[in-house]
């Protein structure tokens, strides 16, 4: 899936900080089976880019193409087959329902991706398998975070965007939700953006941005 | 255990609804939708009574007004037609035939045995008239209905209400009547007795019972021969005779003034009417032509639809009186129409504000659900998806009451039935096919707008 901003500049950032951004403003392209990083401090975007490319926010300027089609002209209900089968996404704040399960979380997807090992492997590989069956509310936001990789791995995709999602995790969990991530992205012969608040996870990245 | 993607889906989006408001709405659909499915109902039960107990619209009789009191009208003036006015009558507007009653000029008195033999138990007695008209004006002519001189039998037709007269109202306040079926009542034994003195008896019995004509009615060959054979004088027979312009005695017949031709100061008397005795004319003026031919008092007129402008307007100019063949039916149906309205009226007020509450209620369901819908919405879960939660979650809480309604409706269906059977009507169980339409089609209704009222709230989540 092929990623394209023509000089994309969201409204509500200050022109300076677009000013000084290698993506805001200029003509920026994520190739299709490529893994990016975005690396910034806070407040310069990252979350604003990756709800942009996932159909949350329009109020930007420029334009906007996946695979070559302008995402304002998309359809809402393009976004619903997009969501469900093409992109699949880490948020920040997680979006997970705190009074189901991890399990209910994780199986709480419209369509499941084929192309990755069983739940329960994802979850034991990320250390996470004990805490399946407890209700979201009481795991620690490291977990949550995992569960969240999980869930975004467990949907079909052709692009993976993960808004800082290792904020949360140590270095050997970092290390273990890396490799999983990337296998199941080859996988899929599917591409990633990833956002860091600087941090560059251990991960292949064949571009890097700085917003 | 496998939970299935939809049940999932239902847990995550359950949220507590507004009880109190849910719990409102529901008591509100619930009696709603019972008193709008009864008036539905009921209305058709009840026109489907009347129609097959309803006589013709079509049919009506006519009189000319009679005022004043008893004493007054004793001595009354003539109140038949004249072969002119029934001329006149015939050329109105919309009138398609016309028919004079004849009655009977002779006094009659009837035994009717119940029990079916004579002599057997109570009599019911009464005395009675008889009327006749053109077979072509009765709504069907009985097999029996013939009538020849020395048949045994005198066939007797009585308006269908007399019968149900008998059974609620005689039968029930005597305990020697037994409440009789149409071939029970056809089947008593009737004696006639003819005359003041009831000097001639005649067998009787009623062959039918009409839903057109509100009349005692016997064939017109039976009425033709008895009134020529017992009639007794006619009040306009009668007459005052002044003798040097003082009335002479009390009132004396034709014949017997005929009788009186002979007495030499004869051409000097007058006559003058019973009914108005101011009138006089020479008393010679009965000698000459005969009496004139009998000329009804009642008529039946077959119209082409309801009474025409120029026809009431007649009547009105004429004094004269238009009934309708059992016009309590039209204040029947009006009165029903007017109580099932207001039934239906409360039934559909109650359902419009239950629709009203259910969406609102579930509108703040939705908006309560709104993180968790909004998450779904960005997991690629459509909003038809979304929306059919909510709206199974309504269809559930309709389905429920509408189970209710239906049972609480046949259960005051069946109340109703057991009370009107007292009356002898007769109601059909179950509930018509034309209702269960009707209820499909409010159904639809209630759900199509609450599933858009659902629908919107959840396009709202994906602005």
């Amino acid at each position: 899936m092929l990623i394209e901003l023509k000089k994309v500049a969201p409204f509500p950032l200050p022109s300076k900080v677009i000013r000084e951004s290698e993506i805001w403003d200029a003509n920026v392209s994520f190739p299709a089976k490529s893994a990016s990083l975005l690396s910034a401090q806070s407040g310069m975007g990252k979350s604003t880019l990756l709800h942009m490319i996932y159909g949350m926010r329009k109020d930007f300027s420029g334009k906007l193409l996946i695979d070559g089609q302008d995402t304002r002209g998309i359809p809402y209900q393009n976004w619903e087959d997009i969501r469900r089968s093409s992109i699949s996404m880490v948020f920040q704040d997680l979006r997970l329902f705190p009074h189901l399960s991890a399990r209910e979380n994780i199986f709480l997807i419209p369509t499941q991706n084929g192309a990755v090992p069983p739940m329960e492997e994802m979850a034991d590989r990320l250390g996470m398998n004990a805490f399946l069956d407890q209700k979201v509310f009481t795991l620690s936001h490291g977990q949550r975070q995992r569960i969240a990789i999980i869930r975004a791995l467990s949907k079909p995709f052709q692009l993976l965007l993960l808004d800082e999602p290792f904020s949360h995790l140590d270095e050997v969990n970092q290390a273990e939700a890396s490799i999983l991530i990337q296998e199941i992205t080859e996988r899929n012969d599917a591409s990633l953006i990833l956002s860091s608040l600087g941090a560059v996870p251990p991960l292949n990245f064949d571009h890097q941005y700085s917003l | 255990m496998v939970v299935s993607p939809k049940k999932r889906l239902q847990r995550c989006l359950q949220v507590a609804g507004p009880r109190k408001e849910i719990t409102i709405a529901s008591l509100g659909c619930l009696i709603g939708t019972t008193l709008l499915l009864l008036a539905v109902q009921l209305y058709q039960d009840a026109n489907h009574y009347l129609e097959q107990n309803e006589g013709p619209k079509n049919y009506f009789t006519m009189n000319k007004k009679v005022e004043g009191g008893a004493l007054v009208n004793l001595g009354k003036k003539d109140e038949s037609f004249s072969p002119e006015e029934l001329q006149a009558i015939q050329a109105l507007e919309g009138v398609k035939r016309i028919g004079g009653f004849t009655r009977n000029q002779f006094p009659v008195t009837v035994y009717i045995w119940p029990t079916g033999k004579v002599g057997l138990g109570s009599a019911a007695k009464a005395d009675l008239f008889f009327e006749s008209i053109p077979d072509d004006f009765l709504d069907f002519i009985p097999g029996d209905w013939h009538w020849e001189e020395n048949a045994t039998l005198v066939p007797i037709m009585v308006p269908k209400f007399y019968l149900d007269l008998w059974n609620f109202g005689l039968a029930p306040s005597r305990v020697e009547y037994p409440s009789l079926s149409t071939e029970a009542a056809t089947g008593m034994p009737i004696e006639i007795f003819i005359g003041r003195e009831r000097t001639t008896t005649l067998d009787g019995r009623f062959v039918a019972f009409s839903k057109r004509i509100n009349s005692v009615l016997v064939p017109e060959s039976f009425l033709a021969w008895a009134n020529k054979k017992f009639a007794e004088p006619a009040k306009e027979d009668f007459f005052f005779l002044w003798k040097d312009s003082v009335i002479d005695g009390p009132p004396r017949s034709r014949n017997q003034l005929l009788e009186m031709v002979e007495e030499p100061a004869f051409s000097s008397w007058k006559i003058s009417p019973l009914g108005d005795p101011a009138k006089k004319v020479p008393a010679s003026s009965l000698v000459g032509p005969g009496k004139k031919k009998a000329q009804p008092s009642r008529i039946i007129l077959e119209i082409v639809d309801t009474p025409s402008t120029a026809l009431l307007q007649f009547i009105e100019e004429n004094h004269y009186e238009l009934n309708r063949e059992f016009p309590e039916q039209d204040f029947i149906k009006k009165s029903m129409s007017g109580l099932f309205l207001g039934i239906a009226a409360v039934g559909g007020l109650l359902s419009i504000l239950s629709i009203a509450t259910f969406a609102s209620s579930f509108r703040l369901l939705v908006s309560k659900a709104s993180v968790h819908s909004r998450n779904l919405l960005l997991l690629g879960y459509s909003e038809k998806e979304i929306t059919s939660v909510f709206f199974f979650r309504f269809l559930r809480l309709f389905a429920w009451n509408l189970s209710l309604s239906i049972l609480l409706g046949i259960f005051c269906k069946y109340v109703i039935m057991n009370e009107v059977k007292e009356f002898g009507i007769v109601l059909n169980p179950w509930l018509y096919t034309n209702s269960l339409l009707l209820l499909a089609l409010y159904s639809f209704c209630f759900l199509a707008v609450n599933r858009l009222v659902i629908k919107n709230a959840v396009r709202e989540l994906t602005a």
